[in-house]
């Protein structure tokens, strides 16, 4: 891979998933971008992106793209979150809708674990619950929407307990049992894009994915998730991450890391 | 305060090579056994915080030991980790309730050791 090649791959990733690719990850890209050559059936990577620069087929540049997405991910990832989760929010939320169900909506969910996790948490305490999930990687949401996983990943945040009730054996993978599968709705969407159903959520968790947009994105998306959160809603970002310095939508939960509720001087402007 | 202690069980000194580097690198005093007899041995002179122990081993097997363990004065103290190559659900059921508080699929890597202690309470974690 050429510099060049770089220069317009970190263009490419810019424009159509805001995905901030940083120099230092030149190395992995072309380590990630093998597979997807032999895959599409070219004959190395170079000769596949000198393909994507002359023509771009828009299937190719969606392969290039989610092979260099930020996937990372595993079950109950920063576990404080999840016991905050399902020890504070759920009975307090299940408390204030009663009969209804309580909307989730984990953005940015990748491979399904933190979705899968949050289902868990949610039929333990015997909550009615919708869950929604997203990605903009159509293959991450594939396998989520499979609940299908390696014992690497499975064992990464369970207990053997919790994997064994809620997970079945299937030869040497594991799979999310229906009720839970049921649980979550998984969909392949872009946060850059406008929502095509603007139904509010009660708790968003969109964690570990702002820090990895440029940074002119990260005010769009921050908006997007203000706008589809209920008033008294709930917002997780990652245990690292912060609302930019401008941002005057949301407000620090403190005790409570990466736990946000919107701010009253966007609650007067909502209103 | 005294560092927390961890007794490696497992009759393949590559594998409990492996589990040292991971362990110490939690924060443990490691020391290991070759069997379940090394190990009740062992256990019988100072119980450790947290054993990782094989099922499938000589001379005494690693449910054997637990059962054993158990049973000692002291023994239900330590935090006991499965770590086996068995990873048929029924038998990992089997040793759960045997008294195991957790269980380890070989292959593991250090994450998923990190998990797995997190989740025991053998360390505080934020992840």
């Amino acid at each position: 891979m050429t510099p060049e090649d770089f220069d317009r791959l970190q263009t490419l990733l810019a424009t159509r998933a805001g995905f901030r690719l940083t120099r230092d990850r030149m190395h992995l890209a072309e380590h990630r971008l093998g597979p997807v050559a032999r895959r599409e059936g070219y004959h190395n990577v170079e000769a596949m992106l000198a393909t994507l620069w002359n023509k771009p087929i828009a299937s190719l540049g969606w392969a290039v793209i989610e092979a260099l997405l930020n996937g990372e991910t595993w079950f109950r990832r920063d576990r404080a979150v999840f016991d905050v989760f399902s020890r504070e929010l759920m009975p307090a939320l299940t408390a204030a809708r009663p009969g209804g169900k309580v909307r989730l909506w984990s953005a940015g969910v990748s491979t399904g674990q933190e979705a899968y996790s949050l289902a868990i948490a949610a039929l333990e305490n015997s909550a009615d619950v919708e869950i929604v999930a997203t990605d903009l990687s159509r293959q991450a949401i594939e396998k989520a929407h499979s609940g299908l996983y390696t014992s690497f990943e499975i064992q990464r945040g369970l207990s053997a307990r919790t994997m064994l009730r809620w997970f079945e054996q299937v030869e040497d993978h594991w799979r999310a049992r229906p009720e839970l599968r049921s649980t979550v709705r998984f969909e392949r969407a872009n946060l850059l894009d406008e929502p095509a159903d603007d139904r509010p959520f009660d708790v968003i968790f969109c964690r570990n994915l702002l820090s990895d947009l440029e940074p002119a994105h990260r005010a769009r998306v921050l908006d997007q998730l203000e706008r589809r959160l209920v008033d008294d809603g709930c917002l997780f970002l990652g245990v690292d991450e912060r609302p930019d310095g401008d941002s005057v939508a949301f407000r620090p939960v403190a005790g409570r890391k990466g736990l946000y509720v919107k701010a009253p001087s966007a609650l007067r402007r909502a209103a | 305060m005294d560092p927390q202690t961890c007794l490696i069980v497992d009759d393949s000194r590559i594998i409990r090579k492996v589990a040292r580097r991971i362990v110490e690198g939690l924060g443990f005093e490691v020391d290991e056994a070759a069997d379940g007899v090394e190990a009740l041995t062992y256990c019988m002179g100072a119980m450790p915080h947290v054993v990782l122990l094989d099922w499938q081993m000589p001379v005494m097997d690693g449910l054997s030991f637990l059962r054993r363990l158990r049973d000692l004065p002291g023994g239900r103290a330590p935090k006991v980790l499965f770590c086996s190559v068995e990873t048929r659900a029924d038998r990992i059921a089997e040793a759960l309730s045997a008294g195991a508080d957790d269980y380890v699929m070989k292959p593991f890597d250090g994450e998923i050791l990190h998990s797995k202690f997190a989740e025991v309470g053998a360390i505080q974690s934020p992840s």
